[in-house]
């Protein structure tokens, strides 16, 4: 069989677009696999980005933007890679992509198909904070902007009644209650995955009281609460849709005990998350309860010094799992070692977790579809033997940003490159 | 040839045709009054960037022998290049297209139709007066030199030249120093995978040393740097006979000077002398690669051995990020030494941002190693005066101390950044194009800076950028391609130009010169990104950026404002 010089990239968040727009522009196809509906990965649910406050769909757009309209990348939405047959130069991977039944060209976008949908969904990618239809795009600004359809929840697909309202609706003729899924199969002389990642299920840990108290968010439920597009359009209100919190605790390092590692990115972004606060909430008192600080680029001390000396007081906890949150009259608190390793408290209206990274969902399905070896977390393990190397235990298989471990933006950037680097080298030869 | 305007308004479904009133927008366009002496086509479609939009337009174009044309849809974000790919297809020069936003700023925005359609008339009105100003632009070809010249060689540079070196693409090394191998080849074992042979670094020494494609040129540093990604013109010098120097070409430049330590003795809260027990990390390896252990300068081993975080990171302001690592790697090593020996870490925040560095932590917490949490220490020869976390102060007096210094910029990085023309971070490091999305690349297409110069870093992260940087080139010059430089660049009209340079201090890219014998600046188009800045610089407007010129953007707001 001939060799292949085209790459498949498994997720479509920073890692996965920066290599396809790369390999797009030295004349490789790519084919980029991304199981949800939309491109862009986990950075677009970030208002903004630590430390230059940079506005993330500002950055992210563009390139999403350029990917969809690059005539060299394959983009495939609600797909997932099923098996990988073949060695490096030479894989046959087959793809099933999942029917949306809403035609990607057809569509504009408009929006006329979700108001006269009849149900009603938690919408997962808002952190269940808020509802969708059964025909969705996640967010407004989603890209590709097509919605899909929740072929389970349809009433139409799931054969409870006859509905075809968002078929009347739609005035391009885009959707089509027919399509099904589809299997695809590719030939490409490299891959690489680019899966990211997910936050660790806070609800395991249980003096937390998250799931139980419902003044207790996760870092990124904040995110979206925060996001001019997310499910309260920027409104810093609680669950009951009136409150204002006028006093917040931001938890660092939750679930480091449990995963036993560093998640390296949350002390910024809980840095970050005091600064939104004080700015949109000036007279909320903000704490940030901490047992180190990591800040491990040379531009992130500059700005958690700023937030420490104008938005939030920074209190020390001697013991991390020594932590309890209980409700109390209303409000939450919080019961921690002080630096003198006391008993001591205080208390709040709510409470963020900055929770762990952890390998995202579907690791484990595509590391056997794959073949390659994860380490000890469950992240891709990068060659164990050589250092500074992103290839993964399987020749051809590479391995980029957060699917390898805990990174920011850049340093998942930064493995991206050079995954394109060691790719064009192996097609190259 | 007499001017045809074709006006295509796109209704984009609904989106501007319920709330735009698109008959009267184009009733209104045929009557203007300074256009009635033009050939106007003015026509509608439901959906301009449709597989069928499309071709409607190109048949349009060519049918009517447009000599101009106007697209009034949605944003240029969104469909820009979309006409302008149709205007390809067709003898219509793409710079004599202009689209106009109807959608994001008007249908959208203004919820009374008559005013949204009163405005996107102004609008389109303003399109076509600046469409008419236009001029067709024709893009250039450039050949380009795929050689790379990298700076440093350290496990950076060396990482850099072993991916980019290949039969297509030779690559020049310089280093400033007698031999390869840069601060790396001053450890005993490398973070964060314990146990990992230096072998690997003697081994890229000889491969580098192999490679045909590498040529390196030690005790040698950059003179001087002209050109542009693709084209630069180098030449290099002999550290110790500067007369000494050999001109090379190359396509790019990759920085990898590395980093200095911050000198303890330069710290207020440090007084401390040269025959003082106190170490610094590379000092602490040398010693290990020399007696195989650690050892006082009377070759005693140390009873009790303090390890001070953090030092000197309150006057850089910055996380040196590697040092809490190297710190525990360095108490392990004392107490497998001598499980004796006393070892206190004096920290102030554990930093550990690499997933394998906390199952260290957790191992070397089991030594019996003495573990304080403080808020700032001073010490005056090996006694420590420090403030822990509770806020009592506590002295230790101890036989050795090693610190943990900030990383800092190589010495020659600022020059070396002027030469280039890259930005520097206010660390001192060089500054990335982008932070997030764009980290080895910099200001300066062509240039890339990985490694210590970058900022702190570890081996593994310099190798991963010097990877990085070679993707980038790997994709931005590609042997036997040639360059399309930005067209839109902007121009100096020499008769105007009174040699005041003031453009050469705004040029963020080095793009302007200065010519000496006709005493104006000059733009070289090869660099210049066309931004504009120069243009709102000079005095005596004599710049202008093409398809941005005055007369353009007066003509396209003229109707806005009236």
């Amino acid at each position: 069989m001939n060799q292949s010089e085209n790459v498949l990239i498994i997720g479509s968040g920073v890692a996965g677009m920066e290599a396809s727009l790369m390999f797009s522009k030295a004349g490789k196809k790519v084919t980029l696999v991304e199981k949800l509906s939309l491109i862009g990965g986990k950075t677009i649910k970030n208002e903004e980005t630590f430390p230059n406050m940079d506005c993330s769909t500002c950055l992210v757009a563009p390139i999403q933007q350029e990917i969809l309209q690059d005539g060299n990348i394959n983009v495939l939405t609600s797909s997932l890679v099923e098996d990988v047959k073949g060695e490096a130069g030479n894989f046959t991977v087959t793809i099933n992509k999942k029917a949306g039944y809403v035609d990607l060209v057809a569509c504009l976008g408009c929006g006329m198909c979700y108001p006269v949908c009849p149900v009603e969904l938690i919408n997962e990618w808002e952190e269940n904070l808020t509802n969708k239809k059964a025909i969705y795009v996640p967010c407004s600004g989603a890209l590709p902007n097509v919605p899909v359809i929740n072929a389970e929840k349809c009433l139409q697909l799931n054969g409870t009644e006859s509905c075809n309202k968002c078929v009347e609706a739609c005035m391009f003729g885009a959707i089509n209650m027919e399509e099904k899924d589809k299997q695809l199969k590719v030939n490409v002389g490299a891959i690489l995955v680019a899966t990211g990642y997910d936050m660790l299920d806070v609800s395991e840990i249980k003096n937390l009281g998250y799931g139980k108290y419902l003044g207790v968010y996760t870092a990124m439920e904040f995110e979206r609460l925060f996001a001019a597009n997310g499910p309260t359009e920027g409104k810093l209100v609680m669950r009951d849709d009136k409150t204002v919190p006028s006093s917040i605790a931001i938890i660092h390092c939750v679930g480091r005990s449990q995963t036993h590692y560093c998640s390296n990115v949350c002390c910024t972004a809980s840095s970050k998350h005091a600064h939104f606060l004080h700015h949109k909430l000036p007279d909320a008192k903000i704490y940030n309860i901490y047992s180190d600080i990591c800040l491990p680029d040379k531009t992130y001390q500059k700005f958690h010094e700023d937030v420490k000396a104008h938005s939030s007081e920074f209190i020390y906890q001697a013991d991390r799992d020594k932590m309890k949150i209980s409700e109390e009259k209303g409000k939450l608190k919080i019961e921690y070692l002080d630096n003198n390793n006391k008993d001591a408290f205080i208390q709040v209206d709510m409470v963020i977790l900055a929770n762990a990274l952890r390998p995202a969902a579907g690791s484990e399905e595509l590391k056997k579809a794959l073949g390659i070896d994860h380490d000890k977390f469950g992240f891709v393990e990068a060659q164990p033997f050589k250092i500074g190397s992103v290839a993964t235990s399987k020749p051809g298989i590479f391995v980029a940003g957060c699917a390898e471990g805990p990174k920011d933006i850049q340093n998942s950037v930064i493995q991206s490159e050079a995954a394109v680097a060691q790719i064009m080298s192996l097609l190259n030869t | 040839m007499s001017e045809k305007i074709g006006i295509y308004v796109c209704e984009c479904g609904p989106n501007i045709a319920s709330k735009v009133d698109i008959e009267k927008i184009m009733q209104e366009l045929a009557k203007l009054e300074d256009f009635k002496d033009k050939e106007l086509v003015i026509k509608n479609h439901k959906l301009l960037c449709s597989v069928e939009g499309k071709k409607f337009l190109e048949d349009e174009i060519n049918e009517n022998n447009l000599t101009h044309l106007v697209c009034a849809a949605c944003s240029p974000r969104d469909h820009d290049s979309t006409f302008i790919n149709v205007c390809k297809k067709t003898k219509l020069n793409p710079y004599l297209y202009q689209m106009v936003n109807i959608r994001e700023q008007c249908a959208w925005i203004i919820p009374d139709k008559e005013e949204a359609t009163s405005k996107a008339i102004r609008m389109i009105h303003g399109g076509m007066d600046r469409v008419l100003y236009q001029q067709p632009l024709e893009e250039k070809q450039l050949d380009s030199n795929p050689d790379v010249l990298i700076i440093g060689g350290g496990i950076a540079g060396m990482e850099a030249a072993l991916t980019l070196a290949g039969k297509d693409r030779a690559v020049y090394l310089i280093e400033k120093s007698e031999i390869l191998g840069g601060k790396s080849a001053k450890l005993k074992e490398l973070l964060p995978r314990q146990g990992v042979s230096l072998n690997i670094l003697k081994q890229k020494i000889s491969d580098v040393q192999s490679n045909r494609y590498i040529k390196v040129f030690t005790n040698t540093k950059l003179d001087s740097v002209v050109g542009f990604l693709g084209n630069f013109e180098i030449v290099i010098k002999d550290v110790t006979d500067s007369n000494n120097t050999t001109e090379l070409l190359a396509g790019a430049v990759v920085v990898a000077t590395g980093f200095d330590l911050t000198d303890v003795s330069s710290l207020d809260s440090y007084n401390t002398k040269k025959e003082d027990e106190v170490y610094n990390a590379f000092e602490i390896e040398e010693m290990l690669s020399q007696h195989g252990k650690i050892i006082m300068r009377h070759g005693k081993e140390p009873g009790k051995v303090a390890l001070i975080h953090c030092v000197g990171r309150h006057e850089v302001g910055y996380c040196s990020k590697v040092c809490c690592s190297y710190l525990l790697k360095i108490a392990k090593m004392l107490k497998d030494q001598s499980a004796k020996i006393e070892v206190t870490e004096l920290y102030k925040h554990m930093c550990l941002p690499n997933k394998q560095d906390e199952t260290f932590y957790e191992q070397v917490q089991g030594k019996g190693i003495n573990f304080i949490k403080i808020k700032n220490a001073e010490v005056v020869g090996t006694t420590i005066n420090f403030t822990d976390i509770a806020d009592a102060k506590k002295k230790l007096d101890v036989d050795m101390i090693i610190v943990g210094t900030a990383m800092i910029p190589a010495a020659g990085t600022a020059e070396l950044g002027v030469e280039l023309k890259t930005d520097q971070h206010e660390t001192g490091f060089f500054q990335e194009a982008h932070l997030k999305i764009d980290p080895v690349s910099t200001n300066t297409d062509g240039v890339f800076v990985v490694g210590g110069a970058h900022g702190p870093v570890g081996i593994t992260e310099s190798m991963l950028q010097a990877q990085a940087a070679a993707g980038k080139i790997f994709t931005q010059l590609i042997p036997g391609q040639k360059i399309i430089p930005e067209i839109k660049v902007s121009e100096i009209l020499e008769a105007y130009c009174t040699g005041c340079q003031t453009c050469l201090d705004v040029c963020g890219f080095g793009a302007i010169y200065f010519d000496e014998d006709k005493g104006i600046s000059v733009v070289n188009e090869a660099i210049c990104r066309g931004c504009g800045n120069c243009v709102g610089s000079c005095p005596s407007g004599s710049i202008r950026t093409r398809h941005f010129t005055n007369p353009q953007l007066y003509q396209e707001i003229k109707e806005a404002l009236r």
